[in-house]
């Protein structure tokens, strides 16, 4: 500045704009952080408290997939497939034998098809679950966490009891499911939605309406549905920002054609619409598991299709894509024929929408990064791949 | 919907009262090491071996994702009363499966042909070391003793298809019964050699238990995929 010349003998009195000005500083959040729940890492620009500019870096935990899909013959892929993100597992295997019974052609039972929708439902909202949950915590609140959980626990034991599996279900087969669920399941499933659907106001009032989550999170990190759609951003953290789309509604695929899916969708685009969307996107969830078990009671048949030993997709590709909890999740699947596929490519949901940081951060205070970073609701896993 | 800010504190005092509502009750917490948790048969826990239903077809090995299955073997010669010559046994030397690699998908108990492999819901297994999880084959076989009976089928689906063997075997194996629908395949473009057999699926051959029915207990597998 010219004015810096000024009188030597109160130098040490001078104010000075220079002197004001603060150096940026490169801060790296992660790659282990607790709010990046993973080993997100970001590389922060930031002016004093605020953000200049941020960089997610992502790949820490890159484990091949892509590269093993390749060299797994279709049932392992399933295996694989459901970790990527291992917080939607049934939704992830759904993508794979979705994209390979449309390749072979094959009719999935309708049994199967209506069991499907239901515990891809229940996937989500235990997925949903678990970031309202962890969200808060996040942020300051530990006491929704439990509450989040409590709920899991009834609807993982729903599925513990017919696949398993409390997280990797490996429940999907190509042509159906893995076995016929046991008997008394779907009344202990209803039992489990009742429930969750009797104690979700407890979560609701003890969090949405919080003066202190309010003003941690109402107007924090609005994501414009412009920079939404540019950025391939989907699912809740999408439709918080008024981007109307929903596969299930748009694009149905299993059952949904004949249910009537209601899209939960916010116009504010901050943190606080992320986080509520996700809330009443479990209703809706609920709703829709409840109508599948009601049409299952009327269903018999099998559940899955007899295939020979070794399962062989004709040559061709296809692209399969379903609304995970997420966002939307794609498999491009090329086969030549052969056992395994010859590329089976991951379009996953995190992967996109943890992009849109690069735009939301910047000009934000870095306690409000934790908030944005949190409702931007991603498993690092789905990133890396 | 965010503007309910209208009295301060209202959110707050919404929020403590599920709180208090919540002290009123029962805790949910199960002390663990003092209850059990009841865990449903399917569960899949820890995988154990029944030795004496394993030939060394090593399928399991070979359909690991992760190849955590190891297998030793070798032949040993039978001399059967009255038959020509001696027969070739494989005898089972190790089998081995490393926990610390395994992903728990259940592909091996699902392709075991000889019902030798079974899920148990046994999960307190763990170790300091982990090398440790390393389990051959005497370990695996104590696990069997914790094997559960699997579910019965719900009434709406199809029966186990253990079951419905069974009931064809006590039927004196005559009555075919026609369950399964059948897979509708297109057929295979041009040069596919590749192609699931589609004629064959559709017909009534295909009934579960049927490749069973026509090889019993040989060395080919019921060709089955979709158990």
């Amino acid at each position: 500045m010219p004015g810096m010349a000024s009188g030597e003998t109160h130098r040490h009195l001078t104010v000075s704009t220079a002197d004001l000005d603060t150096a940026d500083m490169v801060l790296n959040i992660g790659p282990q952080h607790p709010s990046t729940h993973g080993v997100l890492r970001l590389r922060l620009v930031v002016d004093g408290e605020r953000v200049v500019s941020a960089d997610p870096v992502v790949g820490y935990m890159h484990r091949g997939a892509e590269k093993l899909f390749e060299v797994r013959d279709y049932r392992q892929i399933i295996m694989l497939a459901n970790r990527h993100d291992w917080l939607s597992a049934f939704s992830n295997e759904l993508g794979v034998v979705l994209a390979v019974e449309r390749l072979m052609g094959l009719e999935v039972p309708e049994r199967a098809v209506w069991l499907r929708t239901l515990l891809a439902e229940l996937n989500r909202v235990l997925n949903h679950l678990m970031f309202l949950g962890s969200y808060p915590l996040e942020i300051g609140a530990i006491t929704p966490m439990f509450y989040a959980f409590r709920e899991r626990e009834a609807l993982q034991a729903v599925f513990e009891e017919v696949s398993g599996g409390r997280m990797h279900y490996m429940f999907n087969r190509i042509g159906g499911l893995k076995e016929e669920v046991p008997a008394g399941w779907t009344r202990r499933v209803r039992q489990a939605i009742g429930e969750v659907r009797r104690r979700m106001p407890d979560l609701d009032n003890l969090i949405r309406h919080n003066d202190i989550f309010l003003a941690r999170t109402v107007g924090v990190g609005v994501l414009p549905a412009e920079v939404a759609a540019a950025y391939g951003v989907s699912g809740p953290v999408a439709r918080a920002s008024g981007l109307d789309m929903d596969l299930r509604r748009d694009e149905p695929y299993l059952a949904y054609g004949e249910l009537d899916v209601p899209v939960v969708t916010r116009t504010e685009g901050d943190c606080h619409a992320r986080f509520s969307c996700m809330l009443d996107q479990i209703y809706v969830s609920l709703d829709l598991a409840e109508q599948c078990l009601d049409r299952l009671e009327k269903l018999r048949g099998p559940v899955n299709v007899r295939l020979p030993k070794v399962v062989r997709v004709p040559e061709g590709h296809t692209y399969a894509w379903t609304e995970n909890p997420l966002g939307v999740n794609g498999y491009y699947l090329v086969s030549r024929g052969d056992k395994t596929p010859w590329r089976l490519k991951l379009r996953t949901a995190s992967y996109a929408n943890v992009q849109a940081l690069a735009t939301l951060l910047p000009g934000c205070l870095v306690p409000d990064l934790i908030a944005i970073l949190g409702s931007m609701f991603f498993v690092v896993g789905d990133i890396d791949k | 919907m965010g503007d309910k800010r209208s009295v301060p504190g209202a959110g707050l005092a919404k929020g403590l009262a599920v709180t208090f509502r919540t002290l009123t009750r029962r805790s949910h917490t199960q002390q663990y090491p003092d209850v059990q948790p009841k865990l449903p048969p399917r569960s899949r826990g820890v995988i154990a071996l029944l030795e004496e239903n394993c030939t060394v077809c090593m399928l399991c090995a070979r359909e690991c994702p992760d190849w955590c299955i190891y297998i030793d073997s070798h032949k040993e010669t039978v001399e059967v009363p009255g038959a020509a010559r001696p027969r070739q046994r494989n005898v089972l030397d190790r089998f081995a499966i490393d926990f610390s690699l395994c992903m728990y998908c259940g592909i091996c108990v699902e392709v075991c042909p000889f019902d030798a492999l079974y899920w148990s819901p046994e999960f307190e297994y763990a170790e300091y070391d982990i090398r440790d999880l390393l389990h051959e084959k005497d370990r695996l076989r104590e696990w069997v003793s914790t094997v559960p009976a699997p579910p019965a089928h719900d009434p709406n689906g199809e029966p186990a298809k253990e079951v419905v063997a069974a009931q064809r075997k006590a039927n004196g194996g005559a009555a075919r019964v026609q369950i399964t629908r059948p897979a509708r395949v297109r057929p295979p473009r041009s040069s596919q050699t590749a192609a699931p057999r589609s004629a064959g699926a559709g017909s009534q051959t295909a009934s579960p238990g049927a490749s069973a029915e026509n090889s019993p207990d040989q060395d080919t597998p019921p060709a089955s995929t979709t158990d």
